[in-house]
């Protein structure tokens, strides 16, 4: 618990929890515009919250709050030299990793979280149900674990990891895995497209048919695994002069 | 409580910090080279310039590092990859950087914790007390000045009650005080048998303190032993002054004579004078300059820099 609690308070130091409330409502201030100050019709709530999600939420917001937190949670320690006093404790290097992870993971995930309920909340009708928010949610939320598993090795590995996870997010998933067809089935972005449609329950589906579900979990669970074991594996084998 | 109030360590003076022929290389750079010596209970001043390697001894010590060659064992046991090893080693890293978003007391019980202390909370309070940090210890570290925040590391690191303390540069930054009560301190904890290396460029921070010296110089161990052997060595090593006056040839004769002195020279710069009696010829350039008539405009010792005091270890 206390890795937990050192990762939460390491994470919003620095007023981050600012940069999170305005990524969390980012999405309200465009669905409430839409709502009241453009020509409002019931029919369209669907696809213009829909493509707010697809285009905005989970394109960009998601993946930007996971680079942030991600790759904060070790490389925060890393660049001012913090880490060394996680490291000189009773404490299995494995563990450290796996708390951080989820630290970030679910940070990430209940920023994005209230993004994708406050947009339901300001459009809610008959069409989008609750089941169209549990959609978007559970993509959020495995979004986030797979993003946070990638990005926490990125801040562990590199000093540049925000960077990279920068170049990843608009590089790979917002420009290759939309324009080539073989790289979405390892596009965590259309990951998350297929899961909110399985999730959705009927509620949200998209015109064109995504990475199939069995592709989805085979993926991401070897993508986390692989990243969870680079992580803990190159923590173990972490010596401090590799930092100063 | 005090410093001073601290259960001995019954266990602590079986412990010893064996060092066996340890090198360690980055690429082409050796950082430490071929060192050997074994620590038991007490005071050990790790002395050297800086670059010299005794971060990278203190940091194989504590497991934060592996050697790439020889071995280093705590308590009979490699301390590298075994988180355990840590229940019996405390770090003050040379660093400032502390978690400055945490309150000191929210620090030192966070150490606590990760220690799985029984009453985590009591054990942080006592550790604040040693270092006399109880005042200050609801601020955010981020407000502490340097010395604080050196002692705060302090208590982070001692509260766990460990049996090898390791300090790297404990004294930067502290006030007079705030270094005569850290010595206090370290004093108290040394004689309760605890394996205590602090690490220092100035030999002066360890004077009273240390009774072990270990001297690096350039990645090796170029000298060791009690305190004051060490310091003798490097006080009666052999000087260099610079002489100036209104006859240099007259003085140079005169000083010739004087048994203190084992090499003149002059030069147009004035009289360069070797010796290995620092004090005696010191005293005795007035004695001559007064009996020769010669008045003396200036007296430099040419060779205090540090480095060129622990290349004398080295090389002698």
């Amino acid at each position: 618990m206390t890795v937990a609690w050192l990762t939460w308070r390491q994470l919003f130091a620095r007023r981050r929890y600012w940069l999170a409330a305005a990524i969390a409502v980012l999405p309200f201030v465009f669905t409430f515009f839409y709502r009241f100050a453009s020509e409002d019709r019931e029919g369209d709530r669907l696809v213009f919250l829909m493509n707010l999600n697809k285009d905005l939420v989970l394109a960009v917001l998601l993946p930007i709050t996971a680079v942030i937190f991600g790759t904060t949670t070790f490389g925060g320690e890393v660049e001012d030299g913090t880490l060394i006093y996680l490291l000189v404790r009773p404490v299995n290097r494995w563990h450290v990793v796996l708390v951080k992870f989820l630290v970030a993971a679910l940070i990430t995930a209940a920023v994005i979280s209230v993004a994708v309920l406050l947009g339901w909340f300001a459009l809610r009708n008959a069409e989008l149900s609750w089941a169209f928010a549990k959609g978007f949610l559970v993509a959020t939320f495995i979004g986030a674990v797979l993003y946070c598993g990638i990005f926490s090795y990125l801040g562990l590995a590199t000093k540049r990891g925000l960077v990279i996870g920068l170049i990843y997010t608009i590089v790979f998933e917002n420009i290759l895995a939309r324009n080539l067809p073989g790289v979405k089935w390892l596009s965590v972005r259309e990951f998350t497209v297929s899961l909110a449609e399985w999730a959705g329950n009927g509620a949200v589906k998209w015109p064109t048919p995504g990475v199939p579900m069995t592709t989805v979990w085979v993926a991401g669970s070897i993508i986390l695994a692989v990243a969870l074991a680079a992580t803990m594996r190159r923590l173990a084998r972490y010596e401090l002069a590799e930092s100063q | 409580m005090s410093a001073v109030s601290r259960e001995p360590r019954a266990e602590s003076r079986e412990l010893s910090v064996q060092v066996t022929n340890v090198s360690r290389w980055y690429g082409n750079v050796v950082a430490v080279n071929d060192v050997t010596f074994t620590l038991t209970g007490g005071v050990t001043g790790l002395l050297g310039p800086n670059g010299a390697g005794k971060t990278t001894i203190l940091h194989m010590i504590a497991g934060l590092l592996r050697p790439s060659a020889g071995h280093v064992l705590v308590d009979g046991n490699p301390p590298a990859g075994d988180p355990t090893a840590y229940t019996k080693i405390g770090l003050i890293p040379e660093r400032e950087t502390v978690h400055d978003y945490l309150t000191g007391f929210e620090f030192v019980h966070a150490c606590a914790r990760l220690h799985s202390l029984p009453d985590a909370r009591a054990a942080a309070m006592q550790a604040i007390e040693l270092v006399d940090m109880a005042g200050p210890m609801n601020r955010r570290i981020q407000t502490y000045s340097k010395g604080m925040k050196q002692r705060i590391k302090v208590a982070g690191a001692m509260v766990h009650d460990p049996a090898v303390i390791l300090l790297d540069e404990p004294f930067n930054g502290m006030d007079p005080r705030q270094r005569m009560h850290m010595l206090e301190v370290l004093r108290s904890l040394g004689a309760q048998g605890r394996v205590i290396v602090i690490s220092s460029h100035i030999l002066e921070e360890l004077n009273d303190l240390a009774t072990n010296v270990l001297v690096m110089v350039s990645g090796r161990l170029a000298a060791s032993g009690h305190f004051r052997e060490i310091r003798k060595l490097m006080t009666d090593r052999p000087h260099t002054f610079r002489i100036r006056s209104n006859d240099d040839r007259k003085l140079a004769a005169a000083l010739l004579g004087d048994k203190s002195v084992f090499g003149v020279e002059l030069t147009a710069d004035g009289i360069m004078i070797r010796t290995g009696e620092r004090g005696t010829l010191t005293r005795n350039i007035a004695r001559t300059a007064r009996d020769t008539k010669v008045r003396v405009t200036e007296i430099r010792p040419t060779d205090e820099s540090l480095e060129s005091v622990f290349s004398y270890l080295v090389t002698r």
